[in-house]
């Protein structure tokens, strides 16, 4: 009997080992919680095409939007731990569990297979705006309480967090001194400040980079850790000395299911660092303006102080009640 | 710029481009009139096919199948009174009477014949005005897009059929319909479901309307003629019929034009516009809703109006109207190609390239639809009985295809039992689905004004644009009165 259980315990560990260099058996699928053309799915197309090269099964990209990216993390979140079923990870799945007293899907109910890349921000005007700088753009804000109006995709959106993090680093009310216009996409979000409907915003350096390269927009500063290589006059929001707004920075990331096996985990540190050095990967990030960084952050660490930052900033603005 | 299109003209015309944009029509056509499937979907499917293409065929290929999806819908509508796309909706008013009548051939043609036109109309139109149509779009701020919506909203008055007072409930049930879901601050309304959270979506909403209480009434009054065939009978559209469609013909291409390149309107609303200003104007408009072909011709050129020229913000300013030119947005960006003001300065030879793509497209566009054609009418010869079925799986399967939603099927059977009551009441379904398409633009648009003017409802008549779209809107309002009073007291 004895022998028949360590066997049979035998047999279970083999075919588990089995399993795990198995991995992947069967066609992964990458959900990407926006929806199709946008800046997180071409960051999820250009992951599968990276990555696809490195894998023996194929990886196709799935797009699950609605509820601002919570669809897709849930049922990523939800989904079998078999790593067959993955997320592409935005800001937004730190940031709105960050911003709600109960969220669909909390910010750490996945495990975190490593970070993709930074998408710097830019805090711009129209090309006939007065506003030479964030300084004088402050200072304008503050001379007239509530009349110039900020594009941006929400109040607790990401983009809207750049502006609202700029005003309380300048000593302002940040939800009544300048007044917030909804839109809804990258593309609204431009030609609202294209058209003059609104006075500035500070939205993903995507959107905005063809109008500032064409002269019809101003930038005034950037969100990222370093000055853009496109912009190299610009100054970042930190050299501005802006606390809270230096650290605001969109970004994306691979995460799975909880709980996944230790080789699914293995095969992706892999895979993942092939991929950081893979001419594909590399050129598509450059197309879009966005950072390469495979590799360089601890995800789980990452994700949780992302969270932390946001969580603070919901309770100093009065978002959760 | 002649040199410059002749060479792009020698760059396009291969055999390659050719077989791509067909197979991109013809693709597109036949996915646009399976109802439940969308021509989203199908660029959304074509996307990751063109990584491996050169830019311009990728365009040309997502092109191709929007046109030809944009036409296919109108298939469906006029065959099976199941508009293939939401564009389509206004088709069927006069489509699906004029299949009963036998005429699904003639009701075929006239929509081919006005989705062509409106399709080379807009693409002329990208090619010589995008410039200033694309600086027009952008002086569209919230408050001009309120009007606009609120005249197209007038065009309710027209598809209300017998009764305006159950079109206006109709329409209100379907503004009221648009609000579930989170709404544009972050709190949601009549979230009885987490999924509800996500609001309704189109597809689910438009087939569930039109195709499941089709279904219901074969299951509930099991009437004769569920068994026989459809003669094909009259196929010809006359001269006679085309000239006197000409008119709305022409019209509805540039409301078409127009609201194509402002971004985020699409062509739904430009169908709804364009079909209620032909009812309005038209001779005929006593007959419109019965089986009229000036309707068809309306609604149609309107829709495909708008495939060229919503390419004008994408290509002049870079910035997407829609989740098809979205898509269209991240194929030229995976090819290093950025689309905005530097396009026409750095990548010239690719926009002519693309330009007499298009141009081309619409011709292959008639080719595609003529050959379909004999193969659709024959599908109006399938008897009622065995074609429900048929088409109620198709919706099922391709609702649930767009999102892998089980909430979408459930939302496309509730919609479904709510046809078929408003059926039963005698409640118009066009109005309810217009209203319901137009409402979270109205919204959106009032409450951004609202916010910029801090309150001030002043600014939504505070331009010239504004002051047209309301005079419009008003002016209907008044002939839409008068004709109802002359109707009571007659």
């Amino acid at each position: 009997m004895k022998r028949a259980l360590s066997l049979a315990a035998a047999t279970l560990l083999v075919t588990c080992a089995a399993q795990a260099q198995d991995y992947p058996s069967e066609s992964i699928t990458l959900v990407v919680p926006y929806g199709p053309g946008g800046a997180s799915d071409l960051a999820g197309r250009a992951l599968t095409e990276a990555a696809g090269n490195f894998l023996d099964e194929p990886m196709t990209v799935a797009n699950t939007p609605g509820s601002g990216g919570m669809t897709g993390a849930r049922k990523v979140s939800t989904a079998d731990p078999d790593g067959h079923t993955l997320l592409l990870a935005r800001v937004g799945m730190a940031l709105l569990p960050a911003v709600t007293n109960d969220p669909s899907v909390d910010w750490d109910e996945y495990t975190f297979l490593g970070s993709l890349e930074a998408t710097p921000m830019i805090l711009a005007v129209a090309e006939d705006s007065p506003y030479e700088s964030a300084e004088e753009l402050l200072e304008g804000i503050e001379n007239n309480p509530g009349e110039l109006s900020y594009a941006a995709s929400g109040a607790t959106a990401i983009d809207g967090f750049t502006v609202q993090t700029l005003l309380s680093d300048a000593g302002m009310d940040p939800l009544s001194a300048a007044t917030l216009v909804p839109y809804k996409g990258g593309g609204a979000l431009a030609s609202a400040l294209l058209g003059g409907h609104v006075d500035f915003l500070a939205i993903s350096a995507a959107s905005l980079m063809p109008h500032i390269e064409s002269g019809d927009m101003r930038p005034l500063m950037v969100y990222s850790p370093e000055r853009m290589e496109a912009l190299p006059e610009v100054p970042t929001a930190e050299e501005q000395g802006y606390e809270l707004a230096g650290q605001v920075i969109g970004w994306s990331a691979l995460y799975g299911p909880p709980d996944l096996p230790e080789a699914v985990v293995d095969t992706w540190d892999e895979v993942l660092d092939q991929v950081a050095d893979s001419e594909t990967w590399l050129s598509r990030a450059e197309d879009r303006g966005s950072i390469s960084t495979i590799g360089d952050v601890d995800m789980t660490t990452y994700a949780e102080e992302q969270y932390n930052f946001y969580r603070e900033l919901a309770e100093k603005f009065g978002y959760l009640q | 710029m002649l040199n410059d299109l002749l060479t792009a003209f020698q760059a396009v015309a291969t055999v390659e481009n050719f077989l791509i944009m067909a197979a991109g029509i013809w693709g597109g056509v036949i996915i646009g009139a399976i109802p439940g499937m969308t021509g989203t979907m199908a660029v959304t499917l074509a996307l990751p096919f063109t990584f491996y293409m050169e830019p311009i065929p990728s365009i040309l290929l997502l092109v191709a199948l929007y046109k030809g999806s944009t036409y296919g819908g109108s298939v469906s509508a006029i065959l099976i009174k199941t508009p293939g796309t939401a564009s389509a909706a206004c088709t069927t008013l006069d489509g699906y009477p004029l299949a009963r009548q036998g005429k699904a051939g003639k009701a075929l043609n006239m929509a081919l014949y006005s989705s062509c036109t409106g399709d080379f109309i807009s693409n002329i139109s990208l090619i010589f005005i995008a410039a200033p149509l694309a600086m027009l779009a952008l002086r569209i701020g919230p408050p001009e897009y309120f009007m606009l919506m609120v005249f197209a909203l007038t065009t309710v008055a027209g598809v209300s059929g017998r009764s305006l007072l159950l079109g206006l409930v109709a329409a209100c049930l379907g503004l009221l319909l648009a609000t579930v879901g989170e709404d544009m601050y972050g709190s949601f309304r009549f979230d009885m479901t987490v999924e509800m959270r996500d609001g309704l979506s189109v597809a689910p909403v438009l087939i569930g309307l039109f195709a499941i209480p089709e279904l219901l009434k074969l299951v509930v009054f099991r009437h004769a003629g569920a068994k026989t065939a459809l003669e094909l009978g009259d196929n010809r559209v006359t001269r006679a019929e085309l000239r006197r469609s000409l008119k709305s013909l022409f019209k509805g291409s540039l409301i078409g034009v127009v609201m194509g390149a402002i971004p985020g309107i699409g062509p739904s609303a430009a169908a709804f516009s364009s079909y209620g200003e032909a009812q309005r104007t038209s001779k005929n408009h006593a007959n419109f809703g019965k089986g009229e072909i000036e309707g068809i011709a309306a609604s149609e050129s309107a829709n495909n109006g708008c495939c060229g020229s919503t390419m004008i913000p994408l290509l002049a300013l870079g910035i997407p109207g829609d989740v098809i030119t979205g898509v269209m947005l991240g194929a030229f960006m995976i090819h290093g190609l950025t689309p905005g003001p530097m396009l026409f300065e750095e990548n010239l030879n690719e926009v002519y390239m693309l330009f007499i793509g298009m141009l081309f497209s619409s011709i292959m566009l008639f080719g595609a639809g003529k050959a379909t054609m004999r193969f659709f009418t024959h599908i109006s010869r399938i008897p009622p009985g065995l074609m429900a079925p048929i088409v109620l799986i198709l919706c099922l399967f391709g609702i649930f295809a767009i999102a892998n939603s089980m909430y979408d099927v459930i939302v496309l059977l509730a919609m479904g039992v709510f046809g078929f009551l408003m059926f039963l009441f005698a409640i118009p379904a066009a109005p309810f689905l217009i209203a319901f398409i137009l409402g979270p633009m109205l919204e959106e648009n009032l409450r951004r004004a609202l916010a910029i003017s801090r309150g001030d409802p002043s600014i939504l008549v505070s331009s010239p644009i504004t002051w047209l779209f309301a005079a419009l809107a008003v002016f209907v309002v008044a002939v839409t009165i008068r004709r109802q009073l002359k109707k009571a007291s007659a």
